[in-house]
This record gives C-alpha cells, sequence and structure tokens, in this order.
C-alpha cells in the first residue's frame, strides 16, 4: 500500500514566503514498531499548518519530533533529516534546551505549573535573559495581551495557575510559549479537553499568531483544521498521505483516502 | 433443580460465623490500641509535670525530669534528619527522574525496600562498627547516624513515590520551554510533589523518634545534660528503657511518662502527615 | 501596546546570552545527575556496608568456633564459649507463632474492612490500624512488661498450667511455673506488633482483585465468605504471601519490645511459659557490658545471622509482592 510521495504533496504550490520546516524522510520508531514511515514536507514560515488524520496516525508524533521532546523516553528515535532554517535539527550536535527555545509546544491538557501566574510565564523568560524587576513585569504583561488573557488575570497576577479555568490554563500555556520568543509553535490538540467558548478563543488567538509566528497544529476536528490553518497535511498508519492547501484538501482532495476521512467515511 | 435448603442454611450459618470471626477480628485490633493507649494515659499521666521539662533525668531514689533525654532525642533526630533527608530525596529523584527506566532503578528499589525493614539493631551494630569502634568512644554524632540510616529508605521511597505520580505532560511542559532536565526536576517535579515528599519525611522523624536500638551502643546514654557530639548522649527511647528495667519507682514513673511524650509525638506526626496527603487526594 | 517581536531574527546579544545559559545548563544538569546518581549508588552501599562490616566483626568469633557456633546452645562469657543455638530458636519460635497468630486476624481485620465496615467508618478504623504500626516498640514493651505480663502471670498461664495438666505433649509446652514474661508472652507482643503490617498489605493486595470478579461471583449467588475464600484468596495467594513474609521480616528483626519480655536466658526450654532469648534482645541485653573481643565479636555474629535470615525473607517478600504489582499493573 505504499505510495510514493509525489513532490506537489510535499510542498503546497500557492504558498507564499520562505521554508521554516522541511523534513526529509522521515522516520520514527517506538521501541521496534516504526511509528512514522518515510514522511517528508516543508512547512512555510509565518502560517498555521495542520495535521489531521485519525487516532494513531502519527500526527501527534510528527508534531514531537519538532522539538525531540521524545527524547524524554528511551527507546523513541527518529532518523531522517528536519531542518530548521536549513539546519538539521535531528543531528548530533543540536542543543535540545535551546532547539526547545526556538520552538515551543503547547500540549492537549492545559498544564500550569504549580506556581503563581506572574511565576509560570517568567519561570521561562528567566532560564535564558537576565531582566529587571520592571523589565519581567512588562514581558509578563505583553505575553498574557498576546494570549488575549491579560484582563481576566491582572488584579490576581499572585494567584496560583491552578486557580484558572480550563480555557484560561490553556491560554496561560500559549502566553507561557510566546514569553521566551519562539520562532515556531506546536500546537498539539490545543482545544480538545475545552468547551466550545474557550475552543473559540484558542482559534481566534492562532489566527492572530500567525503573523509572527510559524505554526503547526494537531488536531482531530476537521472543522477546526478548516478554519485556522492555510496548509493541511493528512496522515493515515504513519503515512503522509496528502499535504496541500486547506481549502484544496477540504473541496478537491486529490486521494481517496483523504476524501474518505473528510467526509467521515472512517476514523 | 431444587435448592437443598439445609445445605442453604448451612452456607448461611458459615457465613455468619466467618463474619461474626472477621468482625471480632477488628475489635481485637482496635481493642489492643485502646489499652495500649489507655495504659500509657493512665500510667505515664500521672507523672506529666512541668518538672519533667525542666529537670535533668535523676540519680537512682531521687525525683528529676527528662529535659536531657528530651533535648538529646531532639539533637541527634535533628542531625539524622539533615544528614539523611537529602540523600534519600536525590537517591528518590535518579529513581524516579534520571533514571526511571534503568536496571539500576529496580535493583535500588528492592535493596532499599529491604532497608526500609531492615532490623534496626542491625544498623546499630554496622554504626558501631564503623564508626565507635575506629573514633574509640561512644557520641552523639553515631548515635545521629544510625538514626540517619534509618531516614534514608523512608524518604527514598515516599520521594520515588510521589515524583512518579506528577504528571508526565507536566515534565514536557517545562521540557518545552527549554528548561533543562533539572530545572524542571526543582521548578515543576518537586514543587507538584511537594507535600507527598514532606509526608514521607515527616513519617521518617516519626519513625526514628521512637528508635531505641540503634543508639544503644552508638550514642549510648548521659545522665547528665551534654552538648558534645562527641561524646555520649542521652536520648528519651534509652532513657526509658533503661529507667522501665530499674527497680526504682521515680525511674519506672519517668520511663511511663517519656513513653507517653514520645507515643503522643509519633501520633500527632503521624496524623500531620497523613492529613498532608490526604487533602491532596481529595482534590 | 508593544508587541513581542517574535519571528523576528534575534539579535546577536540575545542569542549570545542563550548560548551561554546552554552552556551552563549543560554543566549544572550533569552535575545534578551525577548527584542523584551517587545517592542511588549509596543506597546500594549502605546495605553493602551492613553485610560487610557485620562480616569483618563477626569473624574473630566464626573462625573460633566455625559452624558449631550455629549449634551450640551454651553461652558463656566466663569461659568464653558461645553458640547460637538459644537465641536462633527463640527468633525463629517467637516470629513463627506471632505469625500464626497474626496472620488470621489480619486477614479476618481486612474482610471486615473491605466487605462489612459501614463506610463512613472505613477510613478511620483503616487509619487507627496504620496508627498501631506506628507506636515505636519500646512502648510495646514498657507495656509489655508492666501491663501485659502481670495479666498473663495471674490469669492466663495458671489457667492454661492447669488446663493442659497430664495431657501429653501440650503440658510440656505450657509448664509452669508462671512467670509472665517469657517465649509465649513475647510472642502475643510481637504478633500485635505485626498485625498493622500484615493488614495493610492484605488490604492493599485485596484492592487488586478485579471488581468483575468478585461481582460475578456474588452473581452466581456465593456468600460473602465464599467470595473470600474461594476468589480473593485464591486471587491474591501470593501477595497475602508476601505481606506474611513482610510481616515476619519485621518480626525476625524486632528488639526493644521482644527485649523487656523475654526474660534474657540463654537456654532452649521445650515450655512457651519459660524465659528464653532472641538474637536482637541478647544483642540489645549484652553487648555493652561485653568484655572481652571474642564476646563482642559473638554478639556481632548474631547480628550477621539475624541480617542473613531477615534479609532472605524480605527479599522473598518484596518478590512475592512485586509479582503481584506488576499482574495488577498489566
Amino acid at each position: 500500500m505504499t505510495q510514493m510521495v509525489s513532490l506537489d504533496k510535499i510542498m503546497p504550490q500557492t504558498t507564499a514566503g520562505k521554508t521554516k520546516i522541511e523534513v526529509k524522510g522521515l522516520n520514527f520508531y517506538y521501541g521496534e514498531s516504526k511509528a512514522l514511515k518515510n514522511i517528508s514536507l516543508a512547512l512555510p514560515e509565518r502560517s498555521v499548518t495542520a495535521f489531521i488524520g485519525p487516532s494513531g496516525c502519527g500526527k501527534s508524533t510528527l508534531l514531537r519530533v519538532f522539538n525531540r521532546i521524545y527524547e524524554l523516553y528511551p527507546k523513541q528515535r527518529a532518523d531522517g533529516e528536519v531542518l530548521l532554517d536549513g539546519e538539521n535539527i535531528l543531528g548530533r550536535g543540536q542543543d535540545l534546551n535551546l532547539l526547545r527555545t526556538r520552538i515551543g509546544m503547547v500540549f492537549q491538557k492545559p498544564t500550569p505549573f504549580p506556581m503563581s501566574i506572574h511565576e509560570n510565564i517568567a519561570f521561562g523568560v528567566r532560564l535564558y535573559e537576565k531582566l529587571s524587576k520592571s523589565e519581567m513585569d512588562g514581558r509578563v504583561e505583553q505575553a498574557l495581551r498576546r494570549a488575549a488573557l491579560w484582563e481576566e488575570v491582572k488584579d490576581k497576577l499572585d494567584a496560583s495557575g491552578l486557580s484558572l479555568s480550563g480555557g484560561q490554563q490553556q491560554r496561560l500555556c500559549i502566553a507561557r510559549t510566546v514569553a521566551v520568543k519562539p520562532e515556531v509553535i506546536l500546537l498539539d490538540e490545543p482545544a480538545s479537553a475545552l468547551d466550545p467558548l474557550s475552543t473559540a478563543k484558542i482559534e481566534e488567538l492562532i489566527d492572530e499568531l500567525k503573523s509572527d509566528y510559524t505554526i503547526v497544529i494537531v488536531t482531530h476536528n476537521m472543522q477546526q483544521a478548516a478554519r485556522v490553518s492555510s496548509n493541511t497535511a493528512f496522515m493515515y498508519l504513519g503515512e503522509l498521505i496528502e499535504f496541500d492547501r486547506t481549502e484544496k484538501i477540504f473541496t478537491a482532495p486529490a486521494e481517496k483516502r483523504t476524501q474518505d476521512y473528510i467526509t467521515g467515511r472512517f476514523g | 433443580m431444587s435448592i437443598a435448603p439445609s445445605l442453604h442454611r448451612s452456607r448461611k450459618f458459615r457465613n455468619a460465623l466467618m463474619m461474626g470471626l472477621s468482625m471480632g477480628a477488628a475489635g481485637i485490633g482496635l481493642a489492643w490500641l485502646a489499652l495500649i493507649l489507655g495504659a500509657l494515659v493512665w500510667k505515664g499521666g500521672t507523672g506529666l509535670a512541668l518538672s519533667v521539662f525542666t529537670e535533668m533525668t535523676p540519680p537512682p531514689g531521687d525525683s528529676g525530669g527528662l529535659l536531657n533525654a528530651i533535648a538529646g532525642s531532639v539533637v541527634m533526630t535533628a542531625i539524622a534528619v539533615v544528614v539523611g533527608t537529602p540523600v534519600g530525596i536525590l537517591a528518590g529523584t535518579y529513581m524516579a527522574e534520571y533514571g526511571r527506566f534503568s536496571k539500576l532503578t529496580v535493583l535500588v528499589r528492592f535493596i532499599n525496600d529491604i532497608l526500609l525493614s531492615a532490623p534496626s539493631i542491625v544498623v546499630g551494630l554496622f554504626i558501631y562498627e564503623i564508626m565507635v569502634r575506629t573514633m574509640g568512644h561512644f557520641s552523639a554524632l553515631a548515635g545521629a547516624f544510625a538514626l540517619a540510616i534509618l531516614v534514608v529508605p523512608v524518604v527514598v521511597r515516599t520521594t520515588e513515590d510521589m515524583l512518579n505520580l506528577v504528571p508526565n505532560a507536566l515534565r514536557e511542559a517545562g521540557t518545552a520551554i527549554g528548561a533543562p532536565r533539572w530545572i524542571v526536576i526543582r521548578s515543576v517535579a518537586y514543587r507538584a510533589a511537594r507535600s507527598g515528599i514532606v509526608t514521607g519525611i515527616l513519617l521518617a522523624i516519626a519513625r526514628i523518634s521512637g528508635e531505641t536500638a540503634p543508639l544503644l551502643f552508638t550514642a549510648l546514654n548521659n545522665q547528665f545534660w551534654s552538648s558534645d557530639l562527641n561524646a555520649p548522649m542521652a536520648s528519651l527511647p534509652v532513657t526509658i528503657y533503661q529507667f522501665a528495667l530499674s527497680p526504682y519507682e521515680e525511674w519506672q514513673q519517668l520511663a511511663w511518662t517519656g513513653a507517653l511524650l514520645i507515643t503522643l509525638a509519633v501520633l500527632a506526626l503521624s496524623i500531620f502527615a497523613r492529613s498532608l496527603t490526604g487533602r491532596r487526594e481529595d482534590k | 501596546m508593544t508587541t513581542i517581536a517574535a519571528a523576528m531574527p534575534l539579535s546577536m546579544e540575545t542569542v549570545r546570552a542563550r548560548e551561554a545559559a546552554v552552556r551552563r545548563f549543560a554543566f549544572t544538569d550533569s552535575l545534578f545527575r551525577r548527584l542523584t546518581f551517587a545517592a542511588a549508588i549509596l543506597v546500594l552501599m549502605i546495605l553493602g556496608g551492613v553485610a560487610v562490616s557485620l562480616v569483618a566483626g563477626a569473624w574473630p568469633a566464626l573462625s573460633a568456633f566455625g559452624p558449631s557456633f550455629l549449634t551450640t546452645e551454651s553461652w558463656n562469657p566466663v569461659t568464653e564459649k558461645f553458640g547460637a543455638l538459644a537465641p536462633i530458636y527463640g527468633t525463629l519460635v517467637t516470629s513463627g507463632i506471632a505469625i500464626l497468630i497474626a496472620v488470621p486476624i489480619g486477614i479476618g481485620i481486612t474482610v471486615f474492612l473491605t466487605e462489612l465496615c459501614p463506610r463512613p467508618l472505613r477510613r478511620p478504623i483503616g487509619i487507627a490500624v496504620e496508627l498501631l504500626a506506628g507506636i515505636p516498640s519500646i512502648i510495646y514493651g514498657i507495656w509489655g512488661l508492666f501491663v501485659f505480663a502481670p495479666f498473663l502471670q495471674t490469669y492466663l498461664q495458671p489457667f492454661f498450667i492447669k488446663l493442659f495438666h497430664g495431657v501429653p505433649v501440650l503440658s510440656s509446652l505450657f509448664a509452669g511455673p508462671p512467670y509472665g514474661i517469657g517465649i509465649l508472652t513475647s510472642a502475643l507482643i510481637l504478633a500485635i506488633m505485626v498485625l498493622p503490617f500484615i493488614t495493610s498489605i492484605t488490604k492493599d493486595v485485596f484492592d487488586t482483585v478485579p471488581a468483575v470478579l468478585k461481582e460475578s461471583a456474588y452473581g452466581i449467588g456465593c456468600t460473602t465468605w465464599e467470595v473470600t475464600r474461594r476468589v480473593v484468596i485464591p486471587y491474591t495467594r501470593i501477595g497475602i504471601m508476601g505481606g506474611v513474609m513482610l510481616g515476619l521480616g519485621r518480626a525476625l528483626g524486632e528488639t526493644m519490645a521482644v527485649t523487656f519480655v523475654i526474660g534474657n536466658a540463654h537456654r532452649i526450654s521445650a515450655s512457651l511459659f519459660a524465659p528464653g532469648t532472641t538474637i536482637s534482645a541478647s544483642i540489645a541485653n549484652e553487648f555493652t557490658e561485653a568484655d572481652g573481643a571474642l564476646y563482642t565479636s559473638s554478639l556481632v555474629a548474631l547480628g550477621l545471622i539475624l541480617f542473613v535470615i531477615t534479609f532472605l525473607i524480605l527479599a522473598a517478600a518484596r518478590f512475592m509482592l512485586m509479582r503481584i504489582e506488576r499482574r495488577a499493573g498489566s
């Protein structure tokens, strides 16, 4: 069933701007089992790319390769190339902490750290920058404003991050990620644990952030992919089936399997 | 098929009998607790006076207090905790974090569990061999180290357990922001597991504050006030042991009072420790 | 409002600061990792150190007496003839009786807690049983000596002596005079002490029984006792054995409670009412007063024997509990 991935699937033809992340012949293994099979694609800078597909298709796995978070666990490994601005981040010389300052990540469940709202954001900033108290306060405010959370929390910055609602917690996590000035933001099903109203807020936010960041979002919600992304990749059983402009994927997919998934025939 | 009524009756009877017995067993368990606490309060309470806390242990046949013994226990327990806790937390951290998937962790967990229930008198012999014998004399420091060895496995166990309860998502979030592993551990994992780790330390204190056997031939005993860590030092449990087995009534009375004090301290510590984690579980 | 100039090329200064920070992290992180590793190794070294120091300390006695140290009953500081048989016998008998008493009661309490007890009472009673486990052994000792032993001496022991008078075997097991203290008293105190351990472990392993298994047994009309006897206990057999071994390990090494009430006599008597000694009680009693290298060394050798026995028992216990944990986890 393996198919050659033709060139037009690798790079959507009409995208403007330069390539931020380029994946070449990427394979990924959980121990003996192969979770990603020969993936190649190129993500354009300052736009939103969505990964869709049924659960277990490898879309989250692919996302987790970009910041090498999988390195936390033994027996998970990747081969092939992932180029960030032309530099292979899978190379041995790559410092992981440095990589993660450039590529931020927001997870499925909100993960505020067990500390105050202010500290949640200052924590990441302080790791790499020495700021005065007023500079730090300014940075925290900027980040919270950027995540559209400032108005809701400005009077309780010392409250625990855990005291916020689920949607607020997720925006706090986005603020935290933005605060360390990354170039790429990875979103792993960021709204799947949230109510519709909070989801709408997150989607709005993604739309605003894409002017400054390259955003990659994994979602099992096809409407969401259609709403927020410029390009969409459809994955199935560890393979990249189709990658194109979002409107093309959702209106005139080239592949039958994409068509079947979009129309809800499986997955 | 019909049900034989006699069989049914005998099954019911047997069930009632066994359930009655198990209720009796629970009654026995609770009765012991009541009997022991009752005797302690009854016998120890009568000797409870201010002088217990202000006067030194008396010579035979005289009246006095337990001040030096209480102070000695506090000093040695404090040193033991200061020495043993960091070792325990670090080892538990290795097992739950850096070495979570390593074979060494399995071995350390196994050995640590054995240390956890190893006879404390053997620990006393160990410290006697390596400290008392080489230094040539008994000392408070040797006693404190013997207690420290008992602190380590308790803290290792709870630290590992509590860190394992910290969701991986939180570690991933810390890592994803660019924090190195040790800062993720320090600022995220430790914070999330804090109350559990504190509980472990409290339980360790509760455990060593009543330990007698490892002090018998390390710190020995001292009838007088001593602040010299290099000399023998009195402790509440050893004093109780010595006084209880003596023929003097004043000493026996002090032993009972000391026993009451230790029990109250240990129970208070355990209940406080449990309430810390209990609250966390309710959340 | 200022926006964060992200995705803009970072200034050289920021890049350099980040690289410096990363170098610092590489150092501190490996330092911290090494520290934790060293602590983990230290845990192993503590146990290793205990073993080595005990062997070294016991060597003079072991080389002087050889294997007969294990089989000799006499313990004579004056002639410097030492044998470990009496304390070994006392240790095994007191612990064995304690386990025989504590296991059925412990299982009974567990059945009560998991099947019968009204829900609001479960936690308080469970906590009470665990508090019993936290009471220091010296408390059991002083209570045993001043409260429990006199009670046995006045009421229970004369009763048993009279009851079994003339009955073969039993009459010598329960032979007078009633001292109050002795082997049986120690065993009873030990039983009380290990009861909470056994209870809390059997409770843990009972909880690993899948609810469907119990429900299907109840579904075909089993009584509570039948479910316990035919489903729960067979399913958790290994775990219960592990708990029993753990309790046994505790009982074998228990010192203070026993030292108070065993009577400290280096001899083996047929009667359970007679005073005896255990390994730990001998050490606690005699160590500081032992004069002469051989005497001290013999006591350390007793400690070594205790260490070896408890190590084996505890290792077996952990092994069994690990097996049931793995099954519950999978």
